[in-house]
């Protein structure tokens, strides 16, 4: 099982809570979770229980209000290039080209601007955006913006790579068709990705490990481990046999998740 | 560094602050420290009062003004006056040209881009005609302040009302409405979504066009413009500033109480107004 | 069908030009206020051939008060530019400037021109002075809100990267604000020529479009009053279509980053 010499992220008692006297949300109660290294680990969990919540405190973003969360043993307190994060909205810069995007982590982290183009170009390729490096973003299709992301969050050779739900925003065909890219780059690279989705089928294709949240205030339910070889079968018995494993965990607190908005929401 | 999201808190230490109060205080507070730092400039000597007097002055100056001489009533009272007139007459010939043009294809075919010309003229550029033509007396100012404003509403209101849906005239025809009903009942109260900011716009151009015009025309006496102009021949700042103050004051109140009252007795109570 | 586009405008237009013309040859109307049209172009065409210093009068005007119109737009726009970055940036800032900024932002340009001729004196300077103050507001009110609606992932994505709060300022937040700079622009341009004009009026030493005009009104010279305005239209109306579409062609229409 896991053991604590390949542990990348560890997440210790982690607390967040949002909002101000009587508006207040936690997200987060008492959360602990290792990460694994090199490892690709998805966490899963019924709206609002708060798995964005938990990535953007691995990306720094925002601070726990109690717990600590540590990368190689160092607390985590601010955003910076030793992570790599995908946003679900892209979040490319407008004013850059493709290749613009992809440069932008290496000039800022000690490359000139030859190495940083040669090192952008590798990247663009590895996500096959060949002939759209001096495209501007709004000229590209929602695909294409999120090759361009990864390629992004990548290029400056990150040791962890977040992402939030990053094909939340396209259509089911596009969706399909970025997994299998991004289990392809995944094998090429082989880094620890923690990737935050709802969807079941997305998780049980990509990972090695799933994690499985509670409703609002999130917890960890269960985690389960997908031993499937890649790049796996959508009809195979034993991707389908993790699928109704999560399912079964997630039916759960998806059920708790709509009864407690029935009350109103939080 | 990043623009928090402020959750509106009335919470002054341990105190609890009427929004309302609250609001005020905080809108004052950048002037109170400005002027007492004004204040304590002027007294240290470190700057000329004759070119910046400072608030104590000008606070006597409004005093002499307003109470002693009176003669800042009968400024504000001309000024307003002629605001008035200019701005209902605007209103009035606006709207009416506005539902002709929206009205009738042909006519606004023909118009719209003279129309469009008309708008880009500054005001202050017809002043000049008006002076050779009108005379330099009050004709002038309240003629434009007309034109400040008729161009602007006209335009809105030929888009407000060719935005009206269709439906709700259908609605109304098939109901047996008149043609007057139509225009009353129908059109124009659907097409004050959009000549409403713009009644709110034109009272700007208005007043510009207001103080230009009393600024440009020598044989007025009274009136704000007229007051801060004639004050360059006497040199005196103190004139001048509480006479921008009561223009910038004034601005606001217009705006603020005025139209904004008018809107939310209107579109808002209607709920057409989106929220901008 | 739609000839009847083109045509109908032109119609009123030229009607009564036409109109106007006939009227004034006919001595209909008085034509020291209301001279004809080719009287006005006639006259336009004179002042354009007449010379002050081996220069045409016209142009001189015109070029002066194109000077001063470029001197306050490019003044208002970086200081407007600068504080509406730092509103955005700081709440605290912002709290502060904008009661002050929203109760001088609507007194006229030219109610403020007596001040600076006080302070000022005649001339340029004032003009200038004047205009740059009408062009500050809406940009730095607009600018303002650019910089406070910028999309928070943007700037996550930067600090991520690598990115300093300086770079994190250059970077992201100031082409991000590029649009509403421009919207910002162009409403301050509106302000500025406008002021600039007025000012003119009342505080030019011996050229510009302003002075022309008021001097011509002053000596009733209708015919200079009328061409006067009609060059104003013009040269704004090119002003701003050309130079202002230009920019915003190669940045945000670019990036694909307008708003309509």
């Amino acid at each position: 099982m896991i053991v604590n010499s390949d542990v990348k992220i560890a997440i210790n008692n982690v607390t967040k809570v949002f909002g101000a006297n009587s508006n207040l949300v936690v997200a987060l109660e008492d959360f602990s979770l290792n990460i694994p290294n090199n490892k690709f680990t998805t966490i899963v969990g019924p709206s609002g229980c708060g798995k964005s919540t938990l990535l953007y405190l691995l990306g720094g973003f925002d601070k726990p209000t109690a717990g600590e969360i540590l990368m190689d043993g160092k607390p985590i307190a601010v955003p910076g290039p030793d992570r790599g994060f995908v946003f679900q909205d892209f979040a490319l810069f407008p004013w850059k080209t493709v290749i613009g995007n992809v440069m932008f982590g290496l000039l800022h982290n000690g490359y000139n601007k030859k190495e940083a183009k040669e090192i952008a170009m590798d990247y663009i390729s590895l996500v096959n955006l060949n002939g759209f490096e001096h495209a501007y973003p709004h000229t590209l299709s929602g695909g294409m913006k999120q090759r361009v992301g990864i390629a992004r969050a990548l290029a400056y050779r990150p040791e962890v790579l977040l992402m939030d739900e990053p094909f939340g925003s396209l259509d089911a065909q596009n969706r399909k068709n970025m997994q299998r890219e991004l289990v392809k780059v995944w094998e090429k690279l082989k880094k620890t990705v923690v990737f935050v989705t709802h969807s079941v089928i997305e998780a049980a294709y990509l990972s090695d490990i799933i994690v499985v949240m509670t409703a609002r205030p999130g917890k960890v339910k269960g985690i389960i481990e997908a031993n499937i070889p890649r790049p796996r079968d959508y009809i195979g018995d034993d991707y389908l046999a993790v699928r109704k494993q999560v399912l079964l965990l997630l039916e759960e607190e998806v059920q708790k998740e709509i009864s407690q908005n029935r009350h109103g929401p939080l | 560094m990043i623009f928090p999201d402020k959750i509106n808190s009335n919470r002054v230490g341990t105190l609890r602050v009427p929004t309302k109060l609250f609001a005020a205080v905080q809108f004052l507070f950048p002037f109170l420290v400005l002027g007492s730092l004004w204040e304590v400039l002027i007294r240290l000597g470190l700057v000329n009062a004759t070119l910046l007097p400072a608030p104590s002055m000008l606070m006597q100056e409004l005093y002499e003004l307003f109470f002693r001489k009176q003669a800042l009533q009968h400024h504000l009272y001309h000024s307003l006056y002629r605001l008035l007139l200019g701005y209902l007459l605007a209103v009035m010939v606006g709207v009416m040209m506005g539902t002709v043009l929206a009205l009738s294809k042909v006519v606004r075919q023909m118009f719209s881009v003279t129309l469009s010309l008309l708008i880009s003229i500054p005001t202050i550029a017809w002043i000049p005609v008006l002076l050779i033509t009108l005379g330099l007396g009050d004709k002038t100012v309240i003629t434009a302040i007309f034109l400040g404003g008729v161009f602007e509403i006209t335009y809105s209101t030929v888009a407000g009302m060719r935005s009206v849906d269709r439906q709700l005239t259908n609605a109304a025809r098939i109901m047996g409405a008149t043609r007057w009903d139509l225009f009353f009942k129908v059109l124009l109260p659907g097409s004050l979504v959009s000549i409403m900011p713009s009644l709110r716009l034109s009272v700007g151009y208005c007043w510009r066009a207001l103080v230009g015009g009393e600024m440009l025309s020598a044989m007025i006496k009274w009136g704000l413009g007229k007051m801060i102009y004639e004050a360059r021949f006497w040199n005196d700042v103190k004139v001048m500033l509480v006479g921008l103050a009561a223009i910038g004051i004034l601005g606001v109140v217009l705006d603020r109480l005025f139209l904004k009252t008018l809107e939310q007795a209107t579109l808002e109570k209607w709920g057409m107004l989106v929220e901008r | 069908m739609n000839y009847n586009r083109y045509l109908y405008p032109i119609i009123p237009l030229l009607g009564f030009f036409f109109c106007w013309e006939i009227a004034a040859r006919f001595s209909l109307i008085n034509t020291g206020l209301f001279p004809s049209p080719v009287t006005i172009l006639n006259d336009l065409k004179e002042l354009f051939y007449q010379e002050a210093s081996g220069r045409s009068v016209l142009l001189t005007h015109l070029v002066v008060t194109l000077k001063r119109l470029f001197y306050a737009a490019i003044g208002g726009t970086l200081v407007g530019f600068i504080v509406g970055v730092c509103t955005g940036l700081s709440y605290r800032f912002y709290r502060f400037c904008d009661p002050i900024i929203t109760v001088i932002m609507p007194i006229p340009g030219i109610a403020m021109a007596p001040l600076f001729i006080i302070w000022l004196g005649f001339g340029d300077v004032t003009i200038i002075t004047a205009g740059a103050v009408a062009a500050f507001f809406p940009i730095a009110h607009n600018t303002s809100i650019g910089v406070r609606s910028i999309d928070r992932q943007l700037v996550r994505a930067a600090q991520i990267m690598g990115a300093n709060k300086f770079s994190v300022l250059s970077q992201v937040y100031i082409p991000w604000s590029a649009v509403y700079l421009f919207t910002g622009i162009k409403l301050g341009l509106a302000r500025c020529w406008r002021t600039v004009i007025a000012v003119e009026f009342i505080a030019a030493a011996n050229w510009g479009l302003g002075y022309m005009i008021w001097d011509a009104a002053e000596y009733l010279n209708a015919s200079i009053v009328y061409g006067g305005i009609i060059l104003l239209a013009i040269t704004f109306t090119l002003i701003e279509k050309g130079l202002i579409n230009f920019f915003e062609r190669a940045t945000i229409v670019k990036w694909g980053m307008i708003r309509s």
